[in-house]
């Protein structure tokens, strides 16, 4: 195994180097404290071309973990590596403190896969395809609980061919939750789904955080992301952008407040708006003008501007004032308009 | 969340269920189970007669028997397999499930080695039927059963490699089955020495060696000596295509 050292912080604030060897131990530490999956410095290369390049993850033990990111992001290349599937090409990986890479066959026991797509033998009926893994899997479950909670039990005997893409997903999932396994990886779970679908979908994921099951998903969907994860990491080009709690990755980004007014209320521009904390735009439309402030201190530029409306009589419409969204932090990210400050700030 | 009703299998229970799920579905398929059972019967038979009755020919008559049920009862079908399975992304999925992965290798290829048994045997009984002789060298024949399907079976895993879809396995399979056949018959007739025997180092060839020194009335330390000079050309083959295997068999379409 290779040896890798990172810089980190020590108990009396200074900077220690961390090798493999104490990385393993905090990782299992980390484990028994609660995480999950401990990604450190994870690469992965195919010749060439660097899928995955350096990223650190953290899933704690319970939580529901969203992975982020644009197409070829590195996403499903990290899933298959803390699977045991894909073949690092440096870091460190934990999984239920067992690294997947020589540990594959234990971890099956302790965790559950949704492939992204496909993997069931099409001439095999929904009832033989759970039997089959009835046998396979070290889990323990009964084909009847699957068939009811995934609402398969009319569909018993149709082969897997036979299925729609949302049933197919339905089984998919009853395979990866057979036998309820400690950690669940889901592969983009409502790709293609319609929406009473990916409803039933995310209350299965729901009901595994209740059971105190640790999920990680990959999403192309920011509403799953904001409905479901108690924490997200947004990647781009192989690398993590940006890691957090929503709050704490919604905090990163200024929210802000808009309105519409005359021109003529600020003839100069927005330069004859009052002293605000943030910094404000204005974008000219006819008579009027749209201005847009982004701000840290959201409250008291809005009384600061509101004040200042109501003094002059200046007419306000179309006034909306929001924190950022997750959709705006992620079109920074795909944009590279977010900082690696940014990201170091979020990451924990 | 969980009910435990069942205890967890062990990896040979394992093996069996997977592998007799896949023999269920070939029995399913009545296309492949005809053809598994009517062209060896029917090819049988065409050679029995194209190729006379003389204890001269036979040697080659059951040569080329091997051959075809090595080559296209195991090879072809095994690589067809393998890479259906790969294709469709099963092996992912199974890898997932708990069973290991010689044991999912070995469950998918045993329909396969299953259609290769039961041609070897129809071909057995129409021997039988048509006169062949018993042979003197039954050791032989086990031989080229077992080392001819160990190298089937490596040069199958060896051969998806380079075979992105199960329609090209039609193709990429044809240059070994070709080299065995054309082997497998010239050892099976030509003489014991000289330069000749060198042939001996092409693939499968001494699956050809190995059925005339079960039918050739040879005995003694020469026929010893001829059995286990071929059986190991077999093996060598057989761990060459297993090391390529090792080293660069894919589990799923996606990378690669």
């Amino acid at each position: 195994m290779m040896v890798m050292t990172t810089d980190a912080p020590g108990p009396d604030g200074t900077v220690v180097a961390m090798t493999e060897t104490t990385m393993q131990a905090a990782g299992n530490a980390a484990t028994t404290r609660g995480s999950a999956v401990e990604v450190r410095g994870l690469r992965v290369a195919y010749g060439e071309f660097e899928a995955v390049r350096g990223i650190d993850l953290t899933v704690r033990t319970g939580e529901v973990f969203a992975l982020l990111g644009t197409n070829g992001a590195g996403k499903t290349t990290t899933l298959e590596v803390i699977e045991g599937f894909g073949r690092r090409t440096g870091g460190d990986v934990s999984v239920l403190g067992l690294d997947p890479a020589t540990h594959r066959n234990e971890l099956s026991r302790r965790m559950g896969v949704q492939l992204q797509e496909g993997g069931f033998i099409d001439e095999l009926t929904v009832g033989e395809t759970l039997q089959l893994w009835q046998k396979l899997s070290d889990r323990t479950d009964r084909v009847e609980r699957l068939l009811d909670r995934f609402e398969l039990t009319r569909r018993r005997d149709v082969p897997a061919s036979k299925l729609s893409g949302g049933e197919k997903r339905r089984l998919d999932l009853a395979l990866a939750v057979w036998g309820s396994p400690e950690l669940v990886i889901l592969d983009e779970p409502t790709t293609g789904l319609d929406p009473e679908s990916r409803t039933r979908t995310w209350d299965a994921i729901q009901e595994l955080q209740e059971a105190g099951r640790t999920v990680l998903l990959t999403t192309h969907y920011l509403e799953e992301a904001e409905a479901l994860a108690d924490r997200v990491a947004i990647m781009h080009e192989g690398r993590v952008a940006v890691q957090g709690t929503l709050a704490e990755i919604l905090a990163t980004r200024p929210a802000g407040f808009s309105a519409t007014l005359p021109a003529a209320a600020i003839p100069s521009g927005p330069t004859d708006l009052p002293q605000l904390v943030g910094e404000p735009s204005a974008q000219a439309r006819g008579e009027a003008v749209h201005v847009t402030v982004r701000t840290a201190e959201l409250q008291a530029d809005l009384t600061t501007f509101l004040t200042w409306a109501a003094e002059r009589g200046v007419p306000l419409t179309d006034l909306r004032a929001a924190p950022a969204s997750l959709a705006e932090i992620y079109h920074s990210v795909r944009e590279g308009a977010l900082s690696a400050a940014t990201t170091s700030e979020v990451t924990r | 969340m969980t009910t435990a009703t069942f205890a967890p299998t062990s990896p040979a229970q394992k093996y069996v269920a997977l592998a007799g799920a896949e023999l269920r579905l070939v029995m399913r398929n009545r296309t492949m189970a005809v053809s598994t059972l009517l062209v060896p019967v029917a090819l049988g038979v065409f050679w029995a007669f194209s190729f006379g009755g003389g204890p001269e020919v036979w040697p080659m008559v059951v040569a080329l028997q091997a051959a075809v049920t090595l080559g296209m009862g195991l090879y072809l079908t095994a690589t067809q397999t393998v890479v259906a399975r790969r294709h469709t992304r099963v092996l992912t999925r199974m890898r997932t499930s708990g069973i290991s992965d010689p044991g999912l290798l070995a469950a998918t290829l045993t329909p396969a080695m299953a259609i290769a048994l039961i041609q070897i045997v129809i071909f057995a009984v129409i021997d039988a039927v048509m006169g062949v002789a018993v042979p003197v060298n039954p050791l032989a024949l086990v031989a080229m059963l077992l080392g001819g399907a160990a190298l089937m079976v490596t040069a199958a895993l060896a051969t998806s490699v380079f075979t992105p879809s199960p329609e090209r396995a039609q193709i990429t399979t044809l240059p070994l089955v070709f080299v065995m056949l054309g082997g497998a018959i010239a050892m099976a007739v030509i003489p014991t020495e000289g330069w000749v025997q060198a042939l001996l180092l092409v693939p499968g060839a001494a699956v050809g060696t190995l059925v005339r020194l079960a039918f050739g009335g040879e005995i003694g330390m020469g026929a010893v000596t001829g059995t286990i000079v071929a059986t190991l050309a077999l093996v060598v083959w057989a761990g060459v295509f297993a090391r390529v295997a090792m080293q660069r068999f894919r589990w799923d379409p996606r990378n690669g």
